[in-house]
């Protein structure tokens, strides 16, 4: 057998078994793997929007999705939107809650997030920021403390702490925060966030 | 081809043939991802399965393979694995799948494994290839363990999430931010060369 032919045989016999073994090994595990990716979004709203007993996805662009929450009579108790922006080193996604009406924030949540460890990294702990976002009135647009303040009663009706050292960080899931609002109350103005996609469950 | 001993194969990758002290290869990931231990240790044990079974195929195959696309056979039959390895992190442990991001597929161009294959895989039966990965393998995860316990312990405190260090302690934050990586190889290296040198003197 010349070389060529040889060499031909054996490379697409090598390809052929490699894609035959990673069809069986995709077919195995992908369902799995969708599910994990569900049961983390399903977590995460309901973490947001407490009490939620379905949930379904009612409308989705670039870099937001809003999820509706809805309890066990299927009356709606909540929005989750999922919305990513630039933060300080790359993109920083976040799951935010609110009441029905679009005027207090349940809670927040960091989903995804590359900030620098130890300052801006530190948007994702509850002590030093999380926390001041808990039932926070959203019926105005939510401010910046700087310096940031040691407690939640030094803080502005509508203002949120800064973490300290991680300005950058903060304004941007702020501004992300503040812009993910504002498209959501657009939206339902505009009446997009009617119920009749499909389930999430 | 190789003299050794079934023993001695195994024993030189965790230290005469190191591949991160004494060859210096697999850098990328070394650097990249000890900043926690349960991350290093994933990384090592993804990077050994690939490696092992590697190695398992490309020496019982080797006969057939012409030498003109031995790199490309290897290349194919390795990212196969680490397919399979991503995959599979991603199915059953999603948390560190997740937070090793593309640093899981990236293993397709860690030089430890096409290197084995190269200098040792292709010239040896499969049981010593299977011993030489092991070796390889040990040796790979042992030098990210240390590094990433260094790193965590100094860096945060903790050591595989646990706290470990009192209240006196003010974490190095630099530890787990790249230049801690660097910082930490760097001595490791140097107290590496300088076992070597003493052990060859005295010898």
């Amino acid at each position: 057998m010349s070389l060529s032919a040889r060499m031909i045989i054996v490379l697409t016999f090598v390809g052929l078994l490699s894609g035959s073994f990673l069809a069986t090994v995709d077919l195995l595990t992908k369902e799995r793997i969708e599910l994990n990716r569900q049961r983390e979004i399903e977590e995460a709203i309901l973490q947001v929007v407490p009490g939620t007993h379905s949930s379904q996805k009612l409308y989705e662009e670039k870099d937001l999705t809003v999820y509706g929450g809805k309890d066990k009579k299927g009356i709606l108790i909540g929005f989750a939107i999922q919305a990513s922006g630039i933060g300080f080193q790359g993109k920083i996604t976040l799951l935010l809650g609110t009441n029905p009406s679009i005027k207090k924030i349940n809670s927040l949540k960091v989903i995804d997030q590359k900030e620098t460890p130890g300052l801006g990294a530190k948007i994702n702990d509850r002590e030093s920021f999380l926390k001041f976002w808990d039932n926070k009135d959203c019926s105005n647009l939510l401010t910046l403390r700087k310096p940031a303040v040691k407690t939640q009663e030094e803080l502005g009706y509508s203002e949120i702490n800064t973490v300290t050292g991680a300005t950058i960080s903060s304004e941007a899931v702020l501004n992300l925060v503040n812009s993910s609002l504002n498209r959501l109350r657009q939206l339902e103005k505009e009446g997009e966030l009617s119920s009749e996609e499909q389930d999430v469950n | 081809m190789s003299t050794r001993s079934i023993g001695q194969e195994f024993v030189k990758g965790l230290w005469d043939d190191n591949p991160v002290f004494r060859q210096l290869l697999g850098l990328c990931p070394t650097l990249a991802v000890t900043g926690w231990v349960i991350n290093g240790l994933a990384m090592g044990l993804a990077t050994s399965f690939v490696l092992i079974f590697s190695s398992l195929v490309v020496s019982s195959i080797k006969k057939f393979i012409p030498n003109q696309v031995r790199i490309a056979s290897y290349i194919v039959i390795i990212a196969t694995f680490v397919t399979i390895a991503d995959r599979f992190m991603a199915a059953f442990f999603p948390l560190i799948s997740k937070s090793l991001g593309p640093y899981i597929p990236l293993i397709v161009v860690n030089c430890i494994i096409l290197g084995r294959q190269e200098a040792f895989s292709s010239k040896n039966s499969v049981g010593r290839s299977f011993i030489d990965a092991l070796g390889m393998s040990s040796g790979f995860v042992l030098a990210l363990l240390i590094l990433s316990s260094i790193r965590e312990v100094l860096g945060v405190g903790t050591f595989l999430g646990l706290q470990v260090m009192g209240t006196w302690f003010k974490p190095w934050i630099i530890m787990i931010l790249p230049p801690g990586a660097f910082l930490t190889l760097g001595i490791l290296l140097g107290i590496a060369l300088h076992i070597e040198r003493k052990t060859k003197a005295r010898k």
